[in-house]
């Protein structure tokens, strides 16, 4: 375990506008900017961070929302270890666009079995007055679609951001301890991408 | 003094075969070492290429070229630029004392061996400021070592073709996305939110992505690129470890560099002029400058002493076209303020942009490649006639474009062609002013920024550009890593080669150097067409042939197209008629020049 490399990657996705820049750019460099151009394809950072007294550097895949921008972003989901879903809680439509999202991630990152990937759900934007999704909403839907975790975020009060990414980073650990469990350590690396995350082994 | 005298036959017929190092002898002399009778003539040699040149040999050369340029431009009241002996011929700069000298093995065209003495000489003032000041800070053997450095980097990897253009290769734009050559310019416009940051360039691989420079400005900022490239290649073979175990680690340097008080200009104004003038071929046009520029009350510079920097106005609202700095650091306040006294023209303001932005493109574009255009351009001559001819030129390729009628723009460009001209006349060492050259390094690919000089000084400034460039920067070399590197389209039946004069590159479907007989004709068919319309302004098509080949070439104030169709039929008995493969030339041209992105009207 020790010489496992702690490189995690995380990928930020959901509808263009909903705030996946601003969440990133809010966790590794604490700034805010109201007026981000629309990303164009992907852009990334990484951050070290401490979970549980261990050292990993994540590194957080920020990706273009809209659909013009499909082509040059989908090539990057590949060898993502966790999955930020976002939606604004000012916008109804990102939340219904979830489903797709989760689909989308789910076929170009060529992931097995979507309903054991580590995803986890972020509302942003709670520091908008008029929201349209309610967080009982948002809970429920995480809940039918496999008891993913639900954060309410902003990115402009700094609400939950750092918490949300540890999350995630911790799920990730958690997931390959699990792996690294079931099989020996020296034979992971071979037949870890068809037996990811199989449940049943637990 | 030029005098050219052309034989088409011989130019087509020869075969000489061109080297890629062209260069052949090249040197700086110091009159001022050399004035009394006494004096030797060695003392004034400060650098002579090849280095290994027995010194008599060296004198003898240094001597009497010295003598003639001297005698010359005192006969003929004007500063020499070209001395054609019988078998080779010596471009010539003299500024104040110095006399530089430059010859080619291969036979270039008299603008391109000017061109290039001209672009070596500004590349070293470039990195090393002043002439004579940078030869009494440091010695001989240390500026030694930076004149073959800029020597061989510009023949480096050049092709005799480049060699004709002088010119820059970019990226092969037709593999990849627009919308990453958009995001390209977007972080370029990023950085520029920062108000000591001027302008910008990105390279991938060596290759020009996306610049906000002039090209002679993107030409010279990437000597240093390359230059870092080396050194960490050289650290990463001696250490013998990857530098690839994270993508973050990205490495910044900034260096000194000096820039003539015309390029200062042309950067320091209004910057959203300066980067529309560069999008004119780019595929982002429609995205609205507006909406890409960000406030500068976003950017969180605290500390009271950057106040000054920021400008004396606060006015945040103002946007981003007053807050770039738009004239030199130490008397920013006056031009600033007036723009500032009109907050609420800012449309006004934009239209005025646009046309500044107009108004550079025509004067780039009249400006061939090397910096002192009309010099080089026009041989020797720098009358008041040849002015007329620019201003001329400059009406044309307005209307040509069909811009609206600024007068404004053609009073401006008019001035300038007037302060260049007397620049060149005057020819003296102008005073450089130091700037910062930043660089920063994502693997293969490079953000390089021109930045005042108190850029490294600054508490926030670096911090505040690399935040807002690096995850762009990470992410479009991501995207740009993907994307295998241009690989030789199978032999098509034709070369060509198109030359846009005013982003100064070259696309070509002839790689490397000229090998078979076919590619050196055309390369010196390109060469000879190319110098004619170098001195012919009227001349906008021509068809030169040989017994074996007919080259077809086209300009415009945009662009010089060379076309040769290989394998046809040749049908040219010397007498045209209407059978004649050659005259198919221009359609055929047009026709199969569409898939290499050429257009040709």
């Amino acid at each position: 375990m020790a010489a496992k490399s702690s490189l995690l990657k995380v990928i930020l996705l959901g509808d263009g506008g909903v705030g996946k820049s601003s969440l990133m750019n809010r966790y590794v460099s604490d700034k805010f900017d109201a007026h981000l151009f629309h990303t164009i394809g992907v852009e990334f950072l990484n951050k070290e961070l401490e979970v549980d007294g261990r050292r990993v550097t994540l590194q957080i895949w920020d990706t273009a929302g809209q659909e013009r921008f499909r082509s040059l972003r989908t090539p990057f989901y590949r060898g993502s270890d966790c999955c930020l879903l976002t939606f604004g809680v000012d916008d109804s439509q990102s939340f219904i666009n979830l489903g797709h999202w989760r689909k989308e991630f789910a076929y170009y990152a060529d992931v097995k079995e979507p309903d054991s990937f580590p995803f986890i759900i972020l509302g942003n934007k709670i520091d908008v007055m008029d929201r349209q999704v309610t967080s009982e909403e948002a809970q429920r839907w995480c809940y039918d679609n496999g008891g993913h975790p639900y954060f309410e975020t902003s990115a402009k009060d700094a609400t939950n951001v750092a918490e949300a990414f540890e999350e995630a980073a911790r799920r990730v650990l958690a997931l390959e301890d699990r792996q690294a469990h079931v099989m020996p350590s020296d034979v992971v690396d071979m037949r870890r991408k068809p037996r990811s995350g199989s449940r049943c082994c637990l | 003094m030029s005098t050219t005298f052309l034989n088409h036959s011989a130019v087509m017929a020869e075969t000489q075969h061109i080297e890629s190092s062209c260069c052949s002898c090249f040197f700086l002399y110091d009159r001022s070492k050399v004035q009394e009778e006494g004096d030797l003539t060695r003392a004034g040699i400060c650098y002579y290429y090849p280095e290994h040149t027995p010194l008599d040999q060296q004198e003898l050369v240094c001597g009497q070229l010295a003598g003639v340029s001297r005698c010359v431009s005192e006969i003929s009241a004007s500063p020499v630029r070209l001395l054609r002996l019988r078998r080779s011929k010596y471009a010539i700069r003299m500024r104040d004392d110095f006399l530089w000298a430059l010859s080619c093995i291969s036979d270039l065209p008299d603008v391109s061996l000017c061109a290039f003495l001209d672009q070596l000489i500004d590349l070293f003032c470039f990195y090393n400021g002043s002439v004579r000041r940078t030869y009494q800070l440091h010695t001989q053997e240390e500026m030694a070592v930076r004149w073959a450095r800029y020597l061989s980097h510009l023949q480096g990897g050049a092709t005799e073709l480049h060699h004709i253009f002088t010119c820059l290769t970019p990226t092969d734009c037709t593999h990849i996305d627009p919308l990453l050559l958009l995001k390209a310019a977007l972080i370029l416009q990023a950085c520029q939110r920062c108000p000591l940051v001027l302008a910008g360039c990105i390279l991938h691989r060596g290759r020009m992505v996306s610049t906000q420079m002039s090209p002679e400005l993107t030409m010279k900022v990437m000597v240093h690129e390359a230059e870092t490239y080396r050194l960490q290649e050289q650290k990463k073979q001696s250490s013998r470890r990857s530098s690839f175990v994270s993508t973050a680690h990205s490495s910044t340097t900034t260096t000194p560099v000096f820039l003539t008080p015309s390029e200062l200009h042309m950067l320091r104004r209004p910057l959203v002029g300066n980067s529309v003038s560069c999008r004119s071929e780019s595929p982002e046009r429609p995205v609205k400058p507006r909406l890409l520029s960000r406030t500068l009350s976003d950017t969180p510079i605290t500390d009271p002493s950057s106040s000054q920097m920021l400008a004396s106005s606060p006015d945040s609202s103002l946007s981003d076209d007053a807050s770039f700095s738009l004239c030199p650091s130490l008397a920013s306040t006056p031009f600033r303020a007036s723009i500032a006294s009109q907050p609420g023209e800012e449309d006004a303001t934009e239209s005025h942009d646009r046309s500044m932005a107009g108004e550079m493109l025509l004067f780039e574009g009249l400006a061939p490649p090397g910096g002192k255009g009309e010099n080089s351009k026009q041989g020797d001559d720098l009358s008041a006639g040849s002015e007329d001819e620019n201003l001329q030129a400059l009406r044309d390729t307005r209307e040509r474009k069909g811009e609206g009628a600024g007068l404004e723009d053609y009073i401006i460009a008019k001035r300038s062609i007037r302060e260049e001209c007397v620049k060149v006349c005057e020819q003296s060492d102008v005073v450089l002013e130091p700037m910062l050259l930043y660089e920063h390094r994502v693997r293969g690919l490079v953000l390089l920024l021109l930045v005042e000089h108190d850029f490294d000084a600054h508490p926030n400034a670096k911090q505040e550009v690399q935040h807002s460039s690096l995850a762009s920067l990470n992410g479009l070399e991501a995207h740009l890593r993907t994307i295998p590197p241009a690989t030789e389209t199978p032999t098509a039946p034709y070369t060509f080669a198109h030359y846009d004069r005013i982003q100064n590159t070259l696309t070509t479907n002839m790689y490397g150097r000229a090998t078979g007989a076919q590619e050196r004709l055309f390369v010196k068919a390109t060469a000879l067409l190319h110098s004619h319309f170098s001195n012919e302004d009227m001349l906008q098509e021509a068809i030169i042939r040989s017994a074996s080949c007919a080259l077809y070439a086209t300009r415009t104030a945009a662009q010089e197209t060379f076309f040769v169709q290989q394998g046809a039929p040749t049908r040219n008995s010397g007498i045209p008629h209407s059978q004649d493969s050659a005259f198919s030339l221009p359609s055929k041209a047009r026709h199969r020049l569409l898939k290499h992105g050429v257009k040709l009207l």
